[in-house]
């Protein structure tokens, strides 16, 4: 007996009419029962629960939040593709490994036929796997109350991510029939997942971004709350993924024992068209541009999803009103809370806001989706407040304090009119002295102004760090102590009549009182 | 359906009796070696340490601090780890285990070598860079990992043996990520924790025994090649 591709050419069949989708319905069923993915499935469940479900609950309860580490950084496709692979692997060695290649080459069915059905069921059960983990894991989280909408898209991708992986992993053990098959299929699993988280965190633009595991750009902070999901990266990932399976498929119609000639021309034209549209789809990625509310493909997009979710804004406060989106409700007593004592100070002072509204948050490639500065505009003026990630306490730890403390430099960084850069270092002092004013001691700001996750201009004005504790000393520090030993009278005075030259950058330090 | 090769021999066995060493005694261990598509194994291990040596060369590494640094040569010690376990599976089944003395210590020789193959060809591999956590912690994971592919060999056979390192890498990514300790998930531990080391040998261990002992758990449904 001979091994699989070393078997002849086998006459094609006469057409088996009608009873062919029978016939091949009989031999899925066999395969289903027969295969070895079902025994994998607990281990599986085991990981996805340790590495997948049980990281994300750390995270405050927003769908985008809860779903980035397992659908944005792919673990969940991480916990299936080495297993998916290596059983596909073994069940597609199985005619080699038990030498029965010319037994099934011989047999009724044309052999790419039979191997179809082989990979189908463990495709089957491995895709079936996957969605029945994802939906327990989404129907936990809605029992938990998770607020926004689930990422679906993405739940797609991850399905096309284990059907490649199980078509490749077939074809290995296929072309490779050893039992070294099985686990070469899952470590080359191993290592694309790896490799592509590697250059998905250093690659935040380019064909990069159709690996399955690049999470730069695709979460946004506010999807699925303030402004839909955009599904342009998604298909072009389930393009990518699919056209991988029906190529590595294709491949194992053409060796001469797979069926005759036109069987063979089919599979060949099965292997161009995967190979086509894996290309079109790395292609089409290439041309992804960071838009306000994720990755835009120009190609794909649809401008219906530029409109923002329409919602009836929660609000609270009495002088001062903060609105939030509803799915935000829950931290409208905490932002409301922390910026009470700046806006006290700042009261009564041109260009003091006289409300908060809560804006979309927009991820940067340079900033990442915690650089989110507000803005003051608007007769009467009105705070625009970007929150996603940043000012939730428990996003990346953080306390309620340290989110208090984030929210009130903001404001007030707003407030002197520093925008988007570090500010004179007038604008700096005066914004020292008005965080000192609002209860942030001076010593407690560095640290502040290091901590993660605040615009770049924070760390560039602060320390290194939160764990590394700098002093509040300088002539910007000595400045703002000035200020602030002022009676609240007279500073009051002081930045009303020159708060309109502090903005516009047109005061020095030493013409601080 | 054709009859080539039917009357000729096993192309392997040609292979083995072309290559037999000269000491009589080291002719079972060979065959046994041999049966276990051992030198096969032996390339898998060396391609490992070259895939070690350019990820460290090329700084392959994942972005992030210490415990990122880690995951590629955890995938190369995975890895090395499930290509042993592979070598397990014996294709004779009842007649050599009715017949064969030595085999226990056929698959204990057998698996010990193999596990300093490992180490030795990621040592070499590892002089492409620096290795995070140095040849200690690189010594510790495979035989740790090893043993959990024997204890998989002993408990689902040795053709699906493979899933338990690829299991624990995914468990040890997981952990790293975030920042658990326990000794069991020796990786995450410090190179010369000692709870870490005592977890991972005891591992490999009783992994050994086991698989001394029972070998590997066998399908009457299934031949490897």
């Amino acid at each position: 007996m001979t091994a699989a591709t070393d078997a002849p050419v086998r006459r094609p069949l006469a057409p088996a009419g009608g009873g062919v989708p029978l016939t091949a319905a009989r031999l899925l069923r066999l395969e289903l029962r027969h295969n070895t993915m079902p025994w994998l499935l607990p281990l599986i469940a085991a990981l996805f629960w340790f590495d997948t479900y049980r990281p994300s609950t750390a995270t405050p309860p927003y769908w985008v939040l809860r779903t980035f580490w397992n659908m944005g950084q792919g673990h969940t496709i991480i916990d299936f593709a080495p297993f998916v692979a290596g059983v596909a692997a073994w069940v597609g060695s199985r005619d080699g490994r038990r030498g029965t290649a010319d037994l099934v080459t011989a047999a009724a069915r044309p052999r790419w036929a039979v191997q179809l059905a082989a990979w189908a069921a463990t495709a089957i059960w491995a895709v079936g796997g996957y969605l029945a983990f994802v939906g327990a894991l989404f129907a936990l989280y809605a029992h938990q109350g998770v607020r926004g909408q689930p990422p679906w898209w993405w739940v797609a991708v991850g399905a096309a991510a284990v059907l490649a992986f199980s078509a490749a992993g077939f074809a290995v053990g296929a072309l490779y029939p050893s039992r070294f098959a099985a686990p070469l299929a899952a470590f080359g699993a191993m290592l694309a997942m790896l490799m592509s988280s590697q250059t998905g965190f250093t690659h935040t633009s380019g064909w990069a971004q159709i690996l399955p595991t690049n999470s730069n750009g695709n979460f946004q902070a506010d999807s699925g709350m303030l402004y839909p999901w955009l599904p342009d990266l998604p298909i072009v990932r389930t393009m990518f993924l699919a056209g991988i399976a029906v190529a590595a498929l294709g491949l194992l119609g053409l060796p001469a024992a797979a069926g005759g000639p036109r069987l063979r021309l089919a599979a060949a034209v099965t292997v161009l068209a995967g190979l086509a549209a894996a290309g079109t789809a790395a292609g089409l990625a290439g041309t992804a541009r960071l838009g306000p509310h994720g990755l835009v493909i120009p190609a794909l997009h649809d401008a219906a999803n530029d409109r923002p979710i329409a919602y009836t804004p929660d609000c609270a406060g009495g002088g001062f009103r903060v609105c939030l989106n509803p799915d935000y409700g829950s931290e409208l007593a905490h932002v409301t809370a922390a910026l009470a004592p700046v806006v006290r100070e700042v009261a009564g002072l041109p260009g003091a806001p006289v409300r908060a509204t809560q804006v979309a948050a927009k991820y940067s490639a340079g900033e990442g989706q915690g650089g989110q500065a507000m803005t003051i505009s608007g007769h009467p003026p009105v705070l625009g407040m970007p929150l996603g990630a940043l000012g939730i306490p428990g996003a990346f730890g953080w306390t309620d304090g340290e989110t208090a403390g984030q929210l009130q430099l903001l404001l007030v960084h707003a407030f002197v009119g520093a925008g988007n850069g570090v500010g004179t270092p007038a604008q700096q002092a005066a914004q020292a002295a008005l965080l000192q004013g609002a209860g942030l001691p001076f010593a407690s700001q560095p640290n502040l102004l290091g901590s993660v996750g605040l615009p770049s201009w924070a760390p560039a004005t602060g320390g290194p760090g939160p764990t590394t504790p700098v002093p509040a000393t300088g002539p910007i520090y000595a400045a703002a102590r000035r200020l602030a030993a002022m009676p609240a009278g007279p500073r009051h005075a002081w930045l009303a009549a020159h708060l309109a030259a502090l903005r516009a950058g047109h005061v020095t330090l030493a013409q601080l009182p | 359906m054709t009859a080539a090769g039917v009357h000729s021999q096993a192309p392997r066995a040609t292979h083995a009796s072309a290559v037999r060493p000269g000491p009589a005694w080291l002719w079972l261990p060979w065959l046994y070696l041999v049966s276990r598509r051992a030198p096969a194994a032996l390339a898998l291990l060396a391609g490992c340490g070259a895939l070690l040596w350019a990820a460290l060369h090329w700084h392959w590494y994942v972005a992030g601090g210490p415990a990122a640094q880690m995951l590629f040569p955890l995938v190369t010690e995975a890895g090395a780890a499930t290509v042993i376990t592979a070598t397990t599976y014996g294709p004779f089944g009842e007649p050599e285990r009715a017949t064969g003395r030595w085999l226990p210590y056929l698959r204990l020789g057998a698996a010990v070598t193999l596990t300093a193959a490992a180490i030795g060809a990621l040592a070499v591999g590892s002089t492409g860079g620096e290795l995070y956590g140095g040849f200690a912690a690189m010594a510790r994971n495979v035989a740790g990992m090893t043993g959990v592919g024997l204890l998989c060999a002993v408990v689902l056979g040795g053709m699906l043996a493979w899933a338990g390192p690829i299991a624990y890498w995914v468990l040890a990514e997981g952990a790293l990520a975030n920042r658990l300790t326990t000794p069991w998930v020796w990786p995450a531990r410090p190179p010369l924790d000692r709870g870490a080391a005592i977890c991972a040998y005891l591992v490999f261990a009783a992994g050994l025994v086991l698989i001394t002992v029972r070998g590997a758990h066998e399908s009457v449904r299934d031949t490897a090649t």
